[in-house]
């Protein structure tokens, strides 16, 4: 698996960005960045520049839109423009359902950013009755998100909803309007895509998305394998129950590599910690230095999803540097997609 | 010479917040382009002591309460607070574009020519049939908002 850092939600003056989507992109290769998604408030309009961009830059463009709607704000990827004025905040199930119909995948965006009348529709509204239709959380909002008050409880939520057996995938997103050299940095999401020669298929990024081949991380890449018995599962697989019951110890492995970005320097050295997330709390935390790339003992009694996050110091402050999606388990009580 | 096609205004209060209102229109003609003009003010709301309280009453709706007292506090890092309208485009065979944007005065052009077309609407024919222009209004926190559309078109 190749794993590739994007940025998945920008703006540009298609919608109310400043930088051109060829700036953006530009910037984007400077900032070690794979690819972005383009999701422009309300418009694709921007997409028509995309090929030439993309072939100019060596930037990937996934097709988006942010759905900035009167009661939350919705990123769509891989999907044309989808109607959302009729929609009452009731209805967002109908809504979601046009988008998937024409093959793409929607996230809610900053669920918890403080709305309207600080910023309008900011703030997740709509009653969602499955979240089995929400693909993914923007849970990283915004550069340095794991320092931003408003993700606490985004990040909590995220949890709270695999803890139920729901499986959602997570993004961080720059929510990138314009290109300041002075901006703190933000966070790359990582996509897991198959060893297959660049450049990948839109239908291979929203497949890589909507599974949750996905690492959030200030810099450093997680790679992080689950074995059970001769049985490997990676990021976003799903541990068949037999397999689960068959092995009640299993082994984690996390492979951390740092970014080739001097700005980014963090790693597995400097005291960071490995912590392993699941519904049953904290399975380990171990330093990272004597992990990197080691097995870390697991018992698997219980277990319906775990994830791997880094935990250590960013310009003094301790915080989470990176996080992957989930791996999960297959039980008896899960809710079927 | 454009010709205009629609001129309307309008006075909206807070109660207008989170509606739209769509001119719908026919063309008789395919055009060469069609211009729209879009204006509202005021923009921001500048009362002070009438925004606190909506500013308040925010932080308590949407901050974590254990912060939200540190928030109120700040209640001035959100002032001032601001209308917001935007427009979006259909045409007789869909949607045409849209400006999220927060100028409140903005002039649009659609034609074939890509690079003519403003930002935000989909270059392209301006067929003969029935076309709308919706104003979403996101946010009025003024207790009263004035705006005018004027739609314009071109002929071939």
């Amino acid at each position: 698996m190749r794993w590739l850092p994007f940025e998945l939600h920008t703006h540009t003056p298609h919608s109310d960005g400043t930088h051109s989507l060829l700036e953006m992109c530009r910037v984007a290769a400077e900032l070690g960045l794979e690819g972005i998604a383009l999701t422009d408030h309300n418009t694709v309009s921007g997409l028509a520049d995309a090929e030439a961009v993309s072939r100019q830059t060596g930037i990937a463009i996934i097709p988006g839109m942010e759905w900035t709607t009167f009661y939350g704000h919705m990123l769509t990827l891989g999907a044309p423009y989808c109607e959302w004025r009729d929609l009452g905040p009731d209805d967002i199930h109908k809504g979601i359902a046009r988008v998937h119909e024409q093959g793409g995948i929607v996230g809610i965006a900053h669920p918890y950013s403080f709305g309207s009348p600080i910023c309008t529709g900011c703030h997740w509204d709509y009653t969602v009755s499955d979240w089995n239709q929400i693909d993914y959380m923007e849970v990283w909002h915004e550069t340095m998100p794991s320092m931003k008050n408003h993700n606490v409880p985004a990040f909590r939520q995220w949890t709270e909803l695999l803890n139920q057996g729901y499986r959602i995938s997570a993004t961080a997103g720059r929510d990138w309007h314009r290109s300041d050299p002075a901006d703190p940095l933000a966070a790359y999401t990582y996509i897991g895509l198959p060893d297959a020669p660049l450049p990948h298929s839109l239908t291979d990024l929203i497949a890589a998305i909507r599974q949750g081949r996905l690492c959030l991380s200030m810099g450093p890449l997680l790679e992080v394998s689950l074995n059970l018995g001769a049985d490997q599962y990676g990021l976003g697989s799903v541990v068949p129950l037999p397999v689960r019951e068959a092995h009640p110890e299993a082994e984690l492995t996390v492979k951390i590599t740092g970014s080739p970005r001097p700005e980014r320097p963090w790693g597995a050295e400097g005291g960071s910690l490995i912590i392993i997330d699941s519904n049953l709390g904290e399975l380990a935390k171990v330093p990272a230095i004597e992990y990197d790339g080691l097995p870390i003992p697991l018992t698997t009694a219980g277990l319906r999803w775990l994830r791997v996050r880094l935990f250590g110091t960013i310009n003094g402050i301790l915080t989470t540097i990176a996080c992957t999606n989930a791996v999960y388990f297959a039980n008896e009580q899960q809710h079927e997609e | 010479m454009p010709k205009d096609i629609i001129a309307v205004e309008g006075k909206l209060t807070p109660l207008s917040s989170k509606t739209h209102i769509t001119y719908q229109f026919h063309l008789e003609h395919a055009l060469s382009s069609l211009e729209i003009d879009f204006r509202y003010a005021p923009k921001q709301f500048l009362d002070r002591e009438a925004s606190k309280p909506l500013i308040l009453e925010a932080i308590e709706n949407f901050a974590d309460p254990a912060w939200a007292e540190l928030y109120k506090k700040q209640w001035e890092n959100y002032y001032p607070l601001q209308n917001l309208l935007t427009l979006s485009l259909d045409s007789p065979s869909g949607f045409r574009g849209s400006a999220h944007r927060h100028a409140p005065e903005q002039r649009h052009m659609i034609c074939p020519d890509g690079s003519k077309t403003s930002p935000g609407f989909i270059a392209g024919d301006v067929p003969s049939g029935v076309w709308k222009v919706t104003i979403s209004v996101h946010c009025v926190v003024t207790p009263d908002c004035r705006y005018e559309l004027l739609v314009r078109g071109t002929d071939q």
